[in-house]
């Protein structure tokens, strides 16, 4: 079972990828700062993260960073309330950018196809 | 005894007539008088010289023919007269017809005179005029007659000067009578037209300039040529008359007339004016005499234009004109046009004092050239300043406008995908609720309000999103733009960098680039990073080389190539691999992401980036940039 990281500083939103990615049949962890991420990727190794951009303390880009410096090869998609990240430099570092919506198939379309589990379009 | 009162008598009345009147012609008149009652004769006339010293004229006379006479021209040199000019000496002749000097002039009917005392009129050791004395019967002419004659030339000799030199000096003062009205009346308009219009009515008018025509070109330096700009004058003889005569009935008021009638702009429809606007000659050597006058900052008065050296045929025939004279316009030291005039019409010769006076009007001329340069100039600079800062505060307020939707979007967004995301679960968990219990209608109209907060909050997000995308349009913000031109300026910002640490940048520019369709901020980030990188690479000096190059095909696609190449050992082979990845750096101080943003952004422009490291000796980094547009 691939294990998914959840990193986003509000609860709802955690609550809400864990209860949707669990049903796709993933192993979900979730992570409310990017302090607390760093400590769970090192007890989890998880196969991929999800990334909220902005967030108290050190923000999304700042962690993804922080993963590259360390040579972690885990796949990244950040995701923004906004498309505006788009357009920003650092952002392209990640895998993929998906802009939160209610709906969430773009986010699990992103992920399977980040995991191999669909050909890509 | 008698004779020296006599002589005393005559004195006393020339002084007295020399102090009366300052009028030259009716000094001499009365010279005359005194001199035929004082002395036994039957004639008397004074020459007077032109400006030349080689004509006399017949300036008062008694005693000859009364009309002809009045128009007698006598050469130097020729006759007793031009004798006694040329030699400055009296002669006293008393049978002169049959002195070898003598030539018979037929207007003074010199039959009639015998006898004959010609007495020079000197001023400085020049003759400027001759007085002459006849007699019908021979007589002789005593030492003392000769005495008083020669005392009274050296008074008339001071009459004359007196009376030139007052002449000059009413002259000079109407000069700059009119000069002042002239500057006055440039003043009062800022338009070129009219300031050039004054001073041409002023060059062309009887009272000042005099010319029959006047005419001004200017340089235009974007397309080096000699322009006309506006010519004032008739347009045939018939015309010429009826505005020298408007001009007579005006002279009271002619300053406030010629400002007013600037204001007509009805000059504008005159015939010569158009064929003036219509001329423009290229500036260069050997073209015609008024781009000379540009080029020699030089005056030219001439007389004669067909035998001129550099007046073709084809000018004169042009102007139709044989006497013409060009002044250059000059403010600064520098050549702003070219003031031409000529006498078309009453083909008078252009005096050097005429001359003189045109040069005066045309440094007017040339300030108010440049002052309205300089207006034209300042008003520019103060459009542009105006449009530069509507635009910023537009940009800013457009700047704070996005920055506010944005933060509001996103404290908005997040609840929005918590109420819409649990929507859709309450959706689902209440359908399958309802397969299971088919017959409790409360559970359809449960599913029924999910579904109407589901499709609320899709709405309120997709209005989100147009928002957004309105704040924020599109990724990159095209527009057609010169390589070189940003390769300059990318430069630039290097100058000093570059400066200290002993890099030479060598620019070689392909000339007739086309234009790029490209995002110019993005693109000139790319610049900026690869000049950048370049410069760390060459801690202690060396060569950057920025080239680029005209279409050719890369990869079945029409490009142009840019190359950036500097000497600074080329990366060794572990980091090489690398350069591409994100965040990663050699420098302390660098992010990481200089070469993978270039990348990228040159890929959005749909172009390509290689890199030809070359170890040893430096990095060459080659652009491609397609012509079409490549994907956003």
């Amino acid at each position: 079972m691939k294990k998914i990281l959840v990193i986003d500083d509000e609860q709802n939103i955690r609550l809400l990828y864990k209860e949707e990615l669990e049903e796709q049949g993933y192993q979900v962890t979730v992570a409310a700062t990017a302090e607390e991420a760093m400590g769970k990727i090192e007890a989890d190794k998880p196969d991929l993260i999800t990334l909220d951009i902005k967030m108290p303390g050190m923000d999304g880009i700042e962690f993804m960073r922080k993963l590259k410096e360390e040579k972690r090869d885990i796949p990244v998609i950040l995701c923004s309330a906004y498309g505006r990240y788009k357009q920003d430099f650092r952002v392209w570092a990640s895998d993929a950018y998906v802009v939160k919506s209610a709906d969430l198939s773009e986010l699990k379309l992103t992920i399977k196809e980040i995991l191999g589990e669909v050909e890509s379009q | 005894m008698k004779e020296s009162k006599q002589g005393l008598e005559i004195f006393q009345d020339i002084a007295r007539i020399a102090n009366s009147t300052l009028d030259l012609n009716e000094t001499l008149e009365k010279i005359i008088e005194v001199i035929k009652s004082n002395l036994h004769i039957d004639a008397c006339a004074i020459y007077i010289t032109d400006e030349n010293h080689k004509i006399f004229n017949l300036k008062a006379a008694s005693g000859l023919p009364p009309d002809t006479a009045k128009f007698i021209q006598l050469q130097i040199g020729k006759g007793i007269t031009g004798w006694v000019a040329q030699h400055r000496k009296t002669l006293a002749l008393s049978d002169a017809h049959n002195d070898p000097r003598f030539v018979y002039f037929p207007e003074i009917k010199e039959e009639n005179f015998i006898s004959m005392l010609s007495v020079p009129i000197l001023v400085d050791e020049q003759c400027i005029g001759v007085i002459n004395i006849h007699n019908a019967e021979k007589r002789m002419y005593t030492d003392l007659e000769i005495l008083i004659m020669e005392t009274i030339a050296s008074q008339v000799s001071g009459c004359i000067s007196n009376a030139m030199l007052f002449s000059k000096s009413q002259m000079l003062l109407k000069e700059q009578t009119i000069l002042y009205d002239i500057s006055q009346a440039v003043q009062t308009s800022t338009k070129l037209e009219h300031g050039l219009w004054i001073i041409l009515s002023g060059i062309t008018m009887g009272e000042a300039g005099g010319f029959n025509r006047a005419m001004v070109f200017i340089i235009n330096e974007n397309t080096n040529t000699l322009r006309g700009f506006m010519g004032l004058g008739p347009d045939s003889s018939e015309d010429a008359f009826r505005i020298w005569t408007q001009w007579g009935r005006k002279k009271k008021n002619m300053l406030q007339w010629v400002v007013s009638e600037a204001d007509k702009d009805e000059y504008k429809n005159s015939a010569f004016n158009q064929l003036v606007q219509n001329m423009n000659f290229p500036i260069q050597p050997g073209e015609n005499i008024l781009v000379e006058t540009v080029l020699q900052k030089t005056s030219f008065n001439v007389t004669d234009a067909g035998k001129h050296p550099l007046v073709s045929d084809a000018f004169v025939h042009s102007w139709q004109i044989n006497a013409f004279a060009t002044v250059p316009l000059i403010a600064h030291k520098e050549v702003l046009g070219v003031i031409m005039v000529d006498n078309k019409y009453n083909n008078k010769p252009i005096s050097n004092e005429q001359l003189r006076l045109l040069t005066r009007f045309a440094t007017h001329a040339g300030w108010v050239i440049e002052n309205s340069r300089l207006f034209t100039k300042l008003l520019e600079t103060n459009r542009e300043l105006l449009s530069t800062r509507e635009q910023l505060v537009q940009s800013e307020k457009l700047a704070v406008l996005g920055e506010i939707s944005a933060e509001v979007t996103h404290e908005i967004k997040n609840p929005l995908v918590s109420i819409g995301g649990f929507a859709r679960r309450l959706e689902n968990r209440i359908k399958i609720l309802s397969s299971k219990y088919e017959n409790e209608i409360e559970l359809k109209n449960i599913a029924d309000y999910s579904k109407i907060i589901r499709s609320e909050v899709d709405r309120l997000e997709k209005l989100l999103t147009n928002i957004l995308d309105y704040s924020k349009a599109g990724t990159l913000q095209r527009a057609p733009c010169n390589i070189n031109e940003l390769m300059e300026e990318a430069i630039f910002l290097f100058k000093s960098g570059f400066y200290l640490k002993d890099i030479a940048a060598h620019l070689s520019l392909e000339k007739d680039i086309p234009l790029l369709n490209l995002d110019k901020t993005q693109f000139r980030q790319v610049l900026i990073n690869l000049f950048y990188n370049a410069m760390e690479s060459m801690p202690s000096g060396g060569k950057l080389t920025i080239a680029t190059y005209p279409e050719n095909y890369v990869g079945g696609q029409k490009v142009i190539t840019l190359r950036i190449e500097d000497t600074g050992g080329g990366i060794p082979q572990d980091i090489y691999e690398n350069i591409f990845n994100p965040f990663f750096t050699t420098k302390s101080t660098g992010t990481g992401l200089g070469l993978s943003i270039s990348r990228k952004i040159i890929e959005m422009h749909g172009g390509t980036i290689r890199i030809e490291n070359n170890i040893g000796r430096g990095v060459a980094v080659y652009l491609h940039l397609p012509l079409q547009n490549g994907p956003d």
